[in-house]
């Protein structure tokens, strides 16, 4: 559905047999400007652990634009990851609600869930024999019925995430034989997979070689600009996420302290304020160039 | 990976696609069990079945010659007779009514009925326990994420034990229905683990934690029961239940198993891609729209069927459970899916080559007929195996 017919933008010729190969059409645009981009709200939002007393967010709302990226930035312990796993329905809200098209996704059927909003947590583990491709294929669980074999549909489905996770050649890897970066690659495939309206991403880039940050960017941005799908990330890197990102949502200790376009929320007022850090900012053709100068003290 | 690989490697990789879909794993229904490894496993596991079978159903205190046991277990008088197939699987009476058959059944060769109601039962009984066993293990290993978990890690074998005790020493009459009670006392205890884990869902460590709890208080019951056994023979008989034997086994004890064994292996089959995404993690299994406490719920259910299946015909066998799906998986891989087939061949395997050593052994070493629970040579095998998995290995634990 959502990631139908999406290629990576490559620079050489090749991308035009290899969505001949898919035996679907693998024109861009044309098969997707039915469906509109899907709706995710978070309104309210009180979220917290069991073992905590105070909650980590304290009735913030969310209104995510429809079909756009959308990044999540602030300190550690801001409280970020914590809301995307609010608005992902891994932690239930002790108040307020997350809407998905209108619908509450607490009392959503929990496969019908995963077929519309799919995420990727920061720590993700395998057992390492299993191969990549067999890795991915978990991502069609939820389209699956409990004694259903694969399908065609789900085999194309998998040769399209793959292919837009730029992780071909890694197939037949062993998962516990590749290298961070690669592992990487391999799970974003697994989540695209999944096929889903809304994709949530919580913090891709942390701890990846620059390589593998450009191929996460990359295929960010391929979601961005060539399909619906609406997505929601965390980054730790606040140039990566203005450059990358429609809407820049930035928290401080729980709290939404600014959102909007990059170029409006990345300036070197919100770099002190919560970051606390002094900085240089910098427009520039790709954006808000952020150059960090010294941490602040104020006592 | 290289610089250039998103650009023209990338490239190239995409045309890789098209070879690379044809791959060796086959993705049709039943592709996947035509995987060599899986095969040579299941051979091989035959291979052993078919051996200690033989020794068992030829040595004994009426001896006969490899040749003559395997001419009296393919015997055409019962392998082409549905009667005493029937008599043996159903039970005379059922025999009876499925077949509409009245008179006498017809005579058989001695050995012929020496080997199938006396020495082939043992043998059938010893693969259904060791099948039985083996799945619950892995379905258990999967469950708690932890490849050193075993049937009898969620308070199954601790409930079993202490029901198995009350039964033999204070409801002495009861003890007709000992089988029943000790599969039901394993079921019970597994419920009260999963109950005391219970706090607004579980989770693996909870449970075994809880495991571990119930263990030990039952374990103490268990234990202070033996105290007020006054006969040698109750805590002998106690001893071989909570150690688990195949001593006396019959075609009965096939009927009580049988059919749990069947509903069991089916449901494990068919529960394998739910417990391939449990090993994803929490986290991720959710995510993919699992309702995991179900699902996890559910599993260990059958796992506990199992379980409590071999329980009712053989006690309780350690190290079984722990130590096959290790090395099933050591050798098909983490694939659920192979792993529970695997782990059908070599359960059985393992549990009727033990069942030798416990029945035959003592005759070799000290030249009496007395039989060993077969529980005791399992652990003596699971132990070494474990050293070695040790010394051979750099992580154990987590799967």
């Amino acid at each position: 559905m959502s990631i139908e017919g999406l290629e990576r933008t490559r620079t050489d010729g090749t991308d035009e047999a290899a969505s001949d190969s898919d035996g679907t059409n693998g024109s861009t645009a044309a098969n997707r400007t039915g469906d509109a981009a899907s709706d995710l709200d978070g309104e309210g939002l009180v979220l917290g652990y069991p073992a905590a007393e105070e909650p980590v967010v304290d009735g913030e709302s969310i209104a995510v634009e429809p079909g756009a990226v959308t990044a999540l930035v602030g300190p550690n312990g801001s409280g970020k990851s914590t809301l995307l796993k609010g608005l992902a329905n891994q932690l239930t809200p002790e108040d307020g609600s997350v809407l998905l098209d209108g619908r509450d996704v607490h009392s959503m059927d929990t496969k019908a869930l995963a077929r519309k909003l799919g995420l990727l947590s920061q720590e993700s583990t395998s057992p390492n024999g299993i191969a990549v491709e067999d890795l991915v294929y978990h991502g069609r669980y939820p389209h699956r019925g409990f004694f259903e074999r694969t399908t065609e549909a789900d085999a194309r489905a998998v040769d399209r995430a793959i292919e837009l996770a730029g992780c071909d050649h890694l197939r037949d890897r062993e998962v516990g034989s590749l290298s961070g970066g690669q592992k990487q690659l391999a799970w974003i495939a697994m989540v695209l997979a999944q096929d889903t309206d809304v994709l949530l991403l919580d913090e891709p880039t942390t701890f990846l070689d620059l390589h593998h940050q450009m191929e996460v960017m990359q295929i960010i941005e391929t979601l961005r600009d060539e399909s619906e799908v609406t997505v929601v990330v965390v980054l730790h890197d606040i140039e990566q996420a203005a450059r990358l990102a429609d809407r820049v949502v930035a928290l401080k200790d729980g709290e939404i302290r600014a959102r909007g376009p990059p170029e409006e929320v990345v300036t070197e007022e919100l770099l002190a304020d919560v970051f606390r850090v002094d900085a240089e900012v910098v427009a520039t053709e790709r954006g808000p160039r952020v150059t960090p100068i010294r941490a602040r003290h104020e006592e | 990976m290289s610089g250039e690989g998103s650009t023209v490697g990338g490239g190239g990789s995409s045309v890789d696609g098209e070879t690379s879909r044809r791959r060796s794993t086959d993705r049709s229904r039943v592709g996947w069990l035509f995987d060599a490894k899986l095969v040579a496993v299941a051979l091989s596991s035959l291979a052993v079945i078919v051996a200690a079978g033989l020794v068992q159903v030829s040595f004994g205190a009426y001896s006969m010659t490899v040749g003559q046991a395997w001419r009296a277990v393919l015997d055409p008088a019962v392998l082409f007779d549905p009667r005493w197939l029937l008599n043996f699987l159903l039970g005379e009476e059922l025999m009876r009514t499925v077949t509409g058959f009245r008179g006498e059944l017809p005579e058989l060769a001695r050995e012929t009925l020496i080997v199938w109601n006396i020495r082939l039962p043992r043998v059938l009984v010893g693969v259904i326990v060791g099948a039985n066993l083996a799945i619950s293990g892995a379905i258990f290993q999967a469950v708690t994420r932890n490849e050193l978990a075993s049937p009898f890690i969620l308070g199954v074998s601790s409930g079993a034990g202490l029901t198995i005790l009350l039964t033999l020493v204070v409801f002495g009459s009861l003890s007709a229905f000992l089988p029943l009670i000790a599969a039901l006392g394993g079921s019970v205890a597994f419920l009260v683990v999963y109950a005391i884990a219970w706090k607004n869902g579980t989770s693996p460590v909870r449970l075994v934690l809880a495991g571990v709890i119930v263990g030990t208080v039952f374990g103490s019951l268990q234990t202070a029961l033996f105290f007020f056994a006054d006969d040698i023979g109750v805590v002998q008989s106690a001893i071989a239940w909570t150690t688990g034997s195949l001593t006396g086994t019959d075609w009965e004890q096939v009927r009580l198993a049988l059919p749990w064994t069947l509903v069991a292996v089916a449901l494990s089959i068919a529960g394998s891609r739910q417990l391939n995404l449990l090993l994803l993690g929490e986290g991720t299994a959710k995510s993919l729209g699992m309702s995991i406490e179900k699902v996890r719920f559910a599993l260990s259910g059958v796992a506990v069927l199992a379980a409590a299946a071999s329980i009712a015909v053989a006690g309780i066998v350690g190290f079984v459970g722990l130590i096959v799906p290790h090395m099933v998986r050591n050798l098909v891989g983490t694939d659920y899916k192979r792993l529970v087939v695997g782990c059908l061949f070599v359960g059985p395997a393992l549990m009727v080559g033990a069942d030798v050593g416990a029945r035959l052994g003592m005759n070799v070493i000290a030249g009496t007929d007395a039989q060993i629970p077969v529980g005791i040579v399992t652990g003596l095998v699971g132990g070494p195996y474990f050293l070695y998995l040790m010394r051979k290995q750099q992580h154990m634990g987590e799967i």
